[in-house]
């Protein structure tokens, strides 16, 4: 595979403010790359860097091995996707979707028919005289998706493209984008603050705090081997448990400040105090060979899961049966050696 | 009373106050067409016994009014010419960004907006004079309004421009405009409106432009309106009735172009003054 | 070169043409005069040195002889009754009627829209006919006040001294009434309704409500309103030409229309520059406040 986006040691600065640091990525042609990362951690701003939008206070960037320094955006030949949309309303939603043609030359009847094209793949053959203003939240989607589409740019760039619609309409549009993008063979980078989004859409996932890439790499990788714990607690639905602890001295088992132990598949430096984590979704309640217990807080169900939440409220699992629990009960809990996870305390990085 | 009639008498109390407000224009169009006897008749009457519309083409031919308002055309064209055409990107570019830079030049020109013209027409009109321009003194008040027309401009514009997503000129510019392309085909159509409605304000208020044009323009056949009826008007003045006539004729396409668009003029205003 | 012409279509170079342009002319036509306005006012002006640069200096001389004219203390005084005046007027009944205005009824917004007519009229015009409702014989505010019982005799508002200054202020009042009005409506619109009625639920009656929550919910409108007030009376020219040229014997002559008749009636630009030097300073403090009371516009 070849890469389609390269970044080197990007540096970005607000004024004072370091809103990216030292930040390399390599993007392969045809792969779908999910920026995440907490509100405010530079996803919005790397990606506008991608687009020229921002300029990069250092680094280097190329786009199918072009040097892009002081190249702007419209010598890139990149396509985005604004969490607004961004219609022009003044325009039609045809001269929306033909805007960039017009711009580059591309003759009248030409771009009517590729606009056309484009309308009926995208579900908005119907709506072509309208203007933004008259179409619902889902259709104005659909069209900044044709805008970006019809051009067939170098990459596709996504700023939180569906947030702005409701959640049933988000799992749908989520399947179709992804589609597009395979039937396209595009280059996509797509920045979310939903590590769901994330883990479904992409082939690659990128998560940043901070200004800095925390970690990258295939969606079940980064839940099957985060490297520190931020990314451990970032992705996965609840968030993993932290429990403090110590190696107990056969160095196969984390003898746990709150009572209890959890056991290890593996061997590591005896006495040495850890932070464990486990998934909510990886505890099963047990009888006599419980590895540690809790009193449970709340139980809430939805039908198909029950998710409950300890008294002191930083402890929740996940059952996929139904349970007898209430509120004041205290349950016994195991887990398989093979799925608890160790960190340092202090700088967080996974044992 | 009953909660039902109390929009209906809040209506009729605004309409008196408006009313009351508005009286002077509405003395302004009955003492025109007052005979000379009648203007001063004691008590006034409210309503002309004879209305006598002649006074209206005899003082436009006796006051060359022709010529007085062509001034006052071409002088607020040139104004709100050069306003529009060097606000607009100031405003344009206060808006885009947020930066010590911008606020040190919204400062300047904030300030600009405060300067009386009585304190700046000494020295325009000793500067003009020392480089030559007072021999062209119809560009020289448009130069010198201008300066004063542009900050108050500015700073409608520049909340127009702001209500202008910046989104959609960085999506122009990902679709393969330039800045310079960007701007004219998405940020101006989209500040259209607020631009125009600006502008009219300015035409306007340069229509009425008096301070500059009367220090500045000697000769009577280059003044603009507002100086010719300050040729006759002063405070020992009798002729009401041609003076009256004469400011009908001067103020009655302002005050329709007002009330055609009164509604884009109010809105206009309240977003860009206070915010 | 063509990096320059890249710079202009797609860089920061468009940006600061824009802004440079206006900034150029602006800094051209009101910076290098308001400059050269202080270095005349350090300057002896006459006949002889109006056509160059390097006339002789006089240290403070000018402003010795402004202050020393028999007429500075009256202009002084005049001017700061003519903004006080003006300003209350125009503030109170301004508020009033935004007051009013807020109240929910049909054709609220069109009719005070129409108040909006006094502030595009040419304010010569406006002089004009204020001067004549103004007139001492037959003018028709002391016809309307002797019917009215208020005044048992003619005043004589342009030419009696007492009242010359007031004629002044009264159309001046009636001229920025309805800009006050309107920018107090925007800042009345913007108090949520909720807050009524939780303070009604509350038990306050309306003056309480108006106390409680309208005033202070309005601070910085009303900051915004009475320093573009005091901004807006210090700029007005116009209506002094028309009613009372400042007579009689400068009874309504305020700082701007003294500098305006020393440069363009008396020939005295030095002099002229001098009191708007001075006005200026006065300006400078005005616009100081508006400022400040507009900083978060400024922070948007
Ligand atoms: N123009 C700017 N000037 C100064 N700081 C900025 C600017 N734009 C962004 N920042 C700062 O840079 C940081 C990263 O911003 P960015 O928009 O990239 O965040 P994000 O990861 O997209 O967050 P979100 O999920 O909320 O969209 C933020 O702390 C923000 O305050
Ligand atoms: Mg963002």
């Amino acid at each position: 595979m070849t890469a389609q986006i390269e970044l080197i040691d990007i540096d970005k600065h607000y004024g004072n403010f370091h809103a990216l640091k030292n930040v390399s990525l390599t993007i392969d042609k045809g792969s779908f790359v999910a920026l995440v990362g907490p509100s405010g951690c530079g996803k919005s701003t790397l990606l506008r860097s991608i687009a020229g939008l921002e300029t990069i206070t250092s680094g280097r960037m190329t786009i199918a091995g072009k040097e892009m320094t002081g190249v702007p955006p419209r010598h890139r030949d990149i396509a985005m996707v604004f969490q607004s949309y961004a219609l022009y309303p003044h325009m039609t939603v045809e001269e929306n979707l033909t805007y960039s043609l017009r711009l580059h030359g591309v003759s009248k009847a030409d771009a009517r028919k590729k606009a056309a094209e484009v309308a009926a793949t995208t579900g908005l053959s119907e709506l072509l005289s309208r203007y933004p203003r008259q179409l619902s939240g889902g259709q104005r989607q659909r069209v900044a998706m044709g805008r970006a589409i019809i051009r067939n740019p170098k990459a596709f760039l996504f700023d939180e493209p569906l947030s702005n619609l409701d959640a049933a309409l988000r799992v749908q549009m989520r399947k179709e984008i992804r589609a597009l993008h395979d039937r396209l063979g595009a280059t996509s980078v797509y920045v979310t603050h939903d590590q769901i989004e994330a883990m479904t859409m992409a082939d690659w996932v990128v998560v940043m705090r901070a200004g800095i890439i925390e970690q990258q790499g295939r969606p079940l990788d980064l839940y099957d081997k985060p490297v520190n714990r931020f990314v451990a607690g970032f992705i996965g639905s609840p968030a993993m448990n932290f429990l403090p602890g110590r190696i107990a001295d056969s160095g196969n088992s984390v003898v746990l400040d709150g009572g209890g132990s959890l056991p290890l598949a593996r061997n590591v430096e005896p006495g040495r105090t850890v932070i464990a984590g486990v998934r909510p979704e990886h505890l099963q309640v047990r009888g006599d060979d419980a590895n540690f217990h809790l009193e449970v807080g709340v139980v809430e169900s939805t039908g198909s899961a029950t998710y409950l939440t300890s008294r002191d409220g930083n402890f929740q699992l996940v059952q996929s049966e139904r349970t007898q629990l209430a509120s004041g009960d205290r349950v016994g809990l195991g887990i398989d050696p093979t799925r608890v996870h160790l960190f340092d305390p202090e700088t967080g990085i996974a044992l | 009373m009953t909660r039902t009639y109390t929009p209906w008498f809040l209506l009729v109390v605004a309409l008196a106050l408006a009313a009351v407000y508005l009286f002077p224009l509405y003395w302004m169009y009955v003492t025109s067409l007052k005979t000379g006897s009648e203007i001063f008749a004691n008590p006034p009457t409210f309503w002309p016994r004879e209305p006598n519309p002649d006074i209206y083409p005899e003082t436009w031919a006796r006051r060359t009014m022709p010529v007085f308002l062509l001034n006052s055309v071409i002088i607020a064209g040139g104004i709100t010419a050069i306003t529009v055409i060097l606000g607009t990107g100031c405003a344009y570019v206060l808006a885009r960004y947020r930066n010590v830079w911008i606020d040190i030049g919204l400062f300047c020109v904030l300030m600009l907006q405060v300067l009386p013209a009585s304190v700046m027409v000494t020295p325009l009109f000793v500067g003009f004079n020392q480089i030559g321009l007072l021999n062209y003194p119809r560009t020289a008040v448009v130069l010198a309004a201008a300066a004063k027309a542009m900050p108050f401009f500015v700073v409608l514009v520049r909340a127009t421009f702001m209500s202008v997503p910046r989104e959609l000129e960085e999506a122009a510019l990902v679709d393969g405009n330039s800045r310079v392309g960007a701007f004219f085909s998405i940020v101006l159509p989209l500040a259209r409106n607020g631009i125009l409605v600006c502008a009219i304000l300015t035409f306007m208020s340069a229509f009425g432009e008096y301070i500059y044009s009367k220090s500045i323009i000697q000769s009577p056949s280059l003044q603009p309106a507002s100086v010719g009826l300050s040729g006759f008007l002063g405070p020992n003045s009798t002729d009401w009735s041609s003076i009256m006539a004469y400011s009908a004729i001067y103020v009655t396409p302002i005050l329709l172009v007002f009330v055609i668009l009164q509604r884009r003029i109010v809105s206009g205003l309240t977003s860009g003054a206070l915010k | 070169m063509t990096r320059f012409l890249n710079a202009l279509r797609d860089g920061v170079g468009f940006d600061i043409l824009l802004v440079g342009a206006a900034l150029l002319f602006l800094l051209a036509l009101a910076g290098a005069p308001l400059v050269y306005n202080v270095l005349m006012s350090f300057q002896q002006v006459d006949m002889f040195t109006l056509g160059v640069l390097f006339r002789p200096f006089v240290g403070f001389d000018n402003y010795v002889a402004v202050v020393q004219q028999p007429e500075f203390w009256m202009v002084t005084r005049n001017t700061l009754v003519f903004v006080f005046g003006s300003m209350t007027g125009q503030f109170v009944l301004g508020f009033a009627l935004a007051l009013f205005f807020a109240q929910d009824f049909p054709g609220a917004s069109t009719i005070r829209g129409l108040f909006l007519v006094s502030w595009v009229m040419p304010g010569l015009v406006v002089g004009a006919i204020w001067s004549w409702i103004l007139a001492g014989d037959f003018g028709v505010l002391n016809v309307i006040l002797k019917s009215l019982g208020i005044i048992q005799n003619n005043v004589f508002w342009k030419s009696d001294p007492n009242f010359s200054i007031w004629a002044v202020i009264i159309a001046n009042i009636w001229l920025g009434l309805a800009f006050n009005m309107l920018l107090l409506s925007v800042g009345l619109a913007a108090i949520p309704r909720d807050l009524y009625e939780a303070a009604e639920l509350d038990g306050a009656n309306a003056f309480q409500r108006f106390w409680t929550i309208t005033l202070p919910m309005m601070r910085s409108t009303i900051g915004a309103v009475l320093s573009l007030g005091l901004i807006g009376t210090l700029q007005q020219f116009d209506l002094f030409p028309a009613l009372t040229e400042g007579g009689p014997a400068n009874t309504s002559n305020v700082a701007g229309f003294w500098s305006w008749q020393l440069s363009f009636q008396l020939y005295d630009f030095a002099k002229g520059a001098t009191v708007s030097v001075m006005m200026f300073l006065l300006v400078l403090f005005a616009s100081v406040i508006y400022v400040r009371s507009t900083r978060h516009e400024v922070r948007g």
